[in-house]
């Protein structure tokens, strides 16, 4: 029994890593820039086409992955400056756009690379034994990569120019702008790197699920519950958040129904808006 | 239809050249008037099953685009639960029939009094201490889950397979509505009645305060308006209509599933609005034009139809925020302060 709980509480970690590393664009996005943006799954799903292909074509999936990483990177900044820059400050203008992009860039990724689900294989397989704890390989590798971007980000936003900047734009636009933070390039990378984290957990999606042109709709549905649990605009809310449901799906469906999986999630987020309106860590004002 | 907008709205002062534009905003109102009219007339004379199809569908796709306008366009809030309560009402309707014995046409009451149950008991606490975004994230989240216990309760609702229905809505008054064209006079009467209620809305004390809402929340608390009520009401009227629209869709198809309360199609539907022009009459109607018939006509792309509507959406979103209605109104009326 004490087994079970421990393998369930793994499995959901595990999971709950690859939602934090999606949720954490859209968090930043929002807090920046005041955009749900509702394309963000479309970076998880041509990320995860990136890393297939360059993985068919022969060569490592590390490769693929890192690919995938920075030709999402660029893409975010080329949808920014393309688009988003123009609806800054409307957020029904920043619906609409980003609606009308799902639309384009599911449509001629279907068209362009046929609806048919596709499998990679992934870099590692089978399970290794921890004690008497059977862990997949696939799985582990994915929560460390995983974990390890994370906190990556996490470190580039404390230490680093930028994401002392990034900072400061989230506490007030006006006073980093008076400090001399450019925040149209700060803008500009926000959106780059939550793009950039989106491609990485696509490759990592690759790795473990079907690759298709609308794979990008359900980690975006979580990374938005993710993103209101944690509170909008605040990076360690949405980590928490995203191990929160890592670990609810995971102990739901094995104890109580797994054709429910989904609708835990947005049982917590309910009860979580309802009575913690600002999110788990409270504040209210968004915080990175 | 354009046209009581920007003259409801038109400064009070004597502006040079106010009377043409009124005339001009009439001009307009009475021109889409006559071209709903025209449109709604097409599938009555042509003798194709598939226009009478298209027909019924569109109507009610608008229907629901009227009605969710009145909580979007008019107050402002951002509800994403509108597919959600087309599917409970499809279902309500469906099982009321199928289990209780009601008639169709006493189930369509019964079903609206359960869903303003529902929309109160969701749309109170939600609305009473939040708003905005976080309104959005909970109605969206209500509507998965309504979706996903539907699905789930196999032994009621033949779970995610869904429901074939064996009802019709009978002859009444001399008219057969269980035949297509039937169904069709049935769902262009609804939209009418959408679009009637959503136009005597606008115009009432209560839409008024709507549109306060919609523009300073504070400002309305302090004029005394009680925000969470009107709020409240304008969701339960959006939902309680989009609930029937799913009453009138189950009969038309037979054939109800939880798929019908798929959150994509209530975002998809925000863009309708977007797109055809948020709180101004015939937005919606355009919107759901734009959406759901410009596909079906763009055959010749057939690939790349959905990709070309993206790129409306897009461009329109960038250049002209206040929708297709904003822009038309704009350039026949010349007034600034278009839409709504």
């Amino acid at each position: 029994m004490l087994l079970d709980i421990i393998q369930t509480g793994l499995d959901g970690v595990m999971v709950g890593s690859l939602y934090a590393m999606v949720a954490l664009g859209i968090t930043l996005v929002f807090g920046l820039v005041g955009i749900l943006n509702f394309a963000h799954g479309q970076s998880v799903m041509l990320g995860a086409y990136v890393c297939f292909f360059l993985v068919s074509a022969g060569h490592s999936f590390w490769v693929g992955a890192i690919v995938a990483t920075l030709a999402m990177g660029v893409f975010g900044a080329l949808l920014e400056r393309a688009v988003f820059r123009r609806t800054l400050g409307d957020p029904f203008a920043g619906l609409a756009v980003s609606l009308g992009l799902i639309m384009i860039i599911e449509n001629v990724a279907a068209a362009a690379l046929t609806p048919d689900p596709r499998f990679m294989d992934a870099p590692v397989s089978g399970n290794f034994a921890v004690g008497p704890l059977l862990l997949s390989s696939q799985r582990s590798l994915v929560f460390v990569i995983s974990s390890a971007l994370i906190l990556g980000f996490w470190l580039f936003l404390q230490y680093s120019t930028l994401g002392k900047a990034i900072r400061a734009m989230s506490q007030s636009r006006q006073g980093a702008a008076l400090v001399g933070v450019r925040v149209d390039t700060v803008s500009r990378s926000i959106f780059a790197v939550g793009s950039a984290l989106a491609g990485a957990a696509g490759a990592l999606y690759a790795s473990l699920f079907a690759v298709t042109p609308f794979m990008g709709a359900a980690p975006l549905t979580k990374g938005f519950i993710l993103a209101a649990l944690g509170g909008l605009g605040s990076v360690p809310g949405a980590i928490a958040a995203g191990f929160l449901l890592g670990l609810a799906e995971s102990f739901g469906s094995r104890y109580l129904s797994a054709s429910f999986r989904d609708g835990y999630g947005f049982i917590i987020l309910i009860f979580a808006l309802l009575f913690l309106p600002t999110g788990l860590f409270g504040a209210g004002k968004a915080r990175v | 239809m354009t046209g009581e907008v920007s003259s409801a709205r038109a400064p009070a002062a004597d502006v040079p050249g106010r009377q043409s534009r009124l005339a001009a905003s009439m001009l307009l109102a009475l021109a889409g008037w006559l071209v709903l009219a025209l449109l709604l007339s097409v599938p009555v004379v042509y003798h194709s099953r598939y226009i009478v199809y298209l027909g019924t569908l569109l109507a009610l796709q608008a229907a629901l685009a009227v009605s969710l306008n009145i909580v979007l366009g008019f107050a402002g809030q951002f509800a994403l639960s509108q597919s959600a309560f087309f599917g409970f009402g499809a279902y309500a309707s469906a099982l009321l029939i199928r289990d209780l014995d009601v008639g169709f046409w006493t189930s369509l009451p019964l079903t609206a009094l359960l869903t303003s149950v529902l929309a109160v008991a969701v749309g109170y606490p939600a609305m009473r201490f939040t708003g905005g975004i976080h309104l959005a994230l909970i109605t969206f989240a209500f509507g998965e889950l309504l979706r996903l216990v539907t699905a789930n309760l196999h032994e009621l609702t033949g779970g995610p397979q869904g429901m074939q229905l064996v009802y019709t809505p009978g002859v009444v008054l001399g008219v057969d509505f269980g035949s297509t064209r039937g169904l069709y006079c049935l769902a262009t009467g609804f939209l009418l009645l959408c679009l009637l209620i959503s136009i005597l809305v606008r115009r009432s004390d209560f839409g008024r305060a709507l549109f306060a809402i919609r523009d300073d929340e504070t400002l309305a608390t302090s004029l005394g308006i009680d925000v969470t009520a009107h709020k409240v009401a304008a969701f339960t009227l959006a939902s309680t209509l989009a609930a029937l629209a799913g009453a009138i869709y189950a009969v038309f198809t037979s054939f109800i599933s939880p798929e019908m309360m798929n959150a994509s199609d209530s975002i998809a539907l925000v863009g309708m609005l977007i797109v055809g022009g948020l709180g101004t009459t015939p937005g919606p109607i355009l919107g759901t034009l734009i959406f759901v018939g410009l596909p079906e006509f763009l055959r010749v792309a057939k690939n790349y139809r959905l990709v070309l509507l993206g790129i409306i959406i897009v461009v329109m979103a960038l250049y002209s925020p206040k929708g297709i209605a904003g822009a038309v109104n704009r350039l026949m009326t010349g007034t600034r302060r278009s839409g709504a």
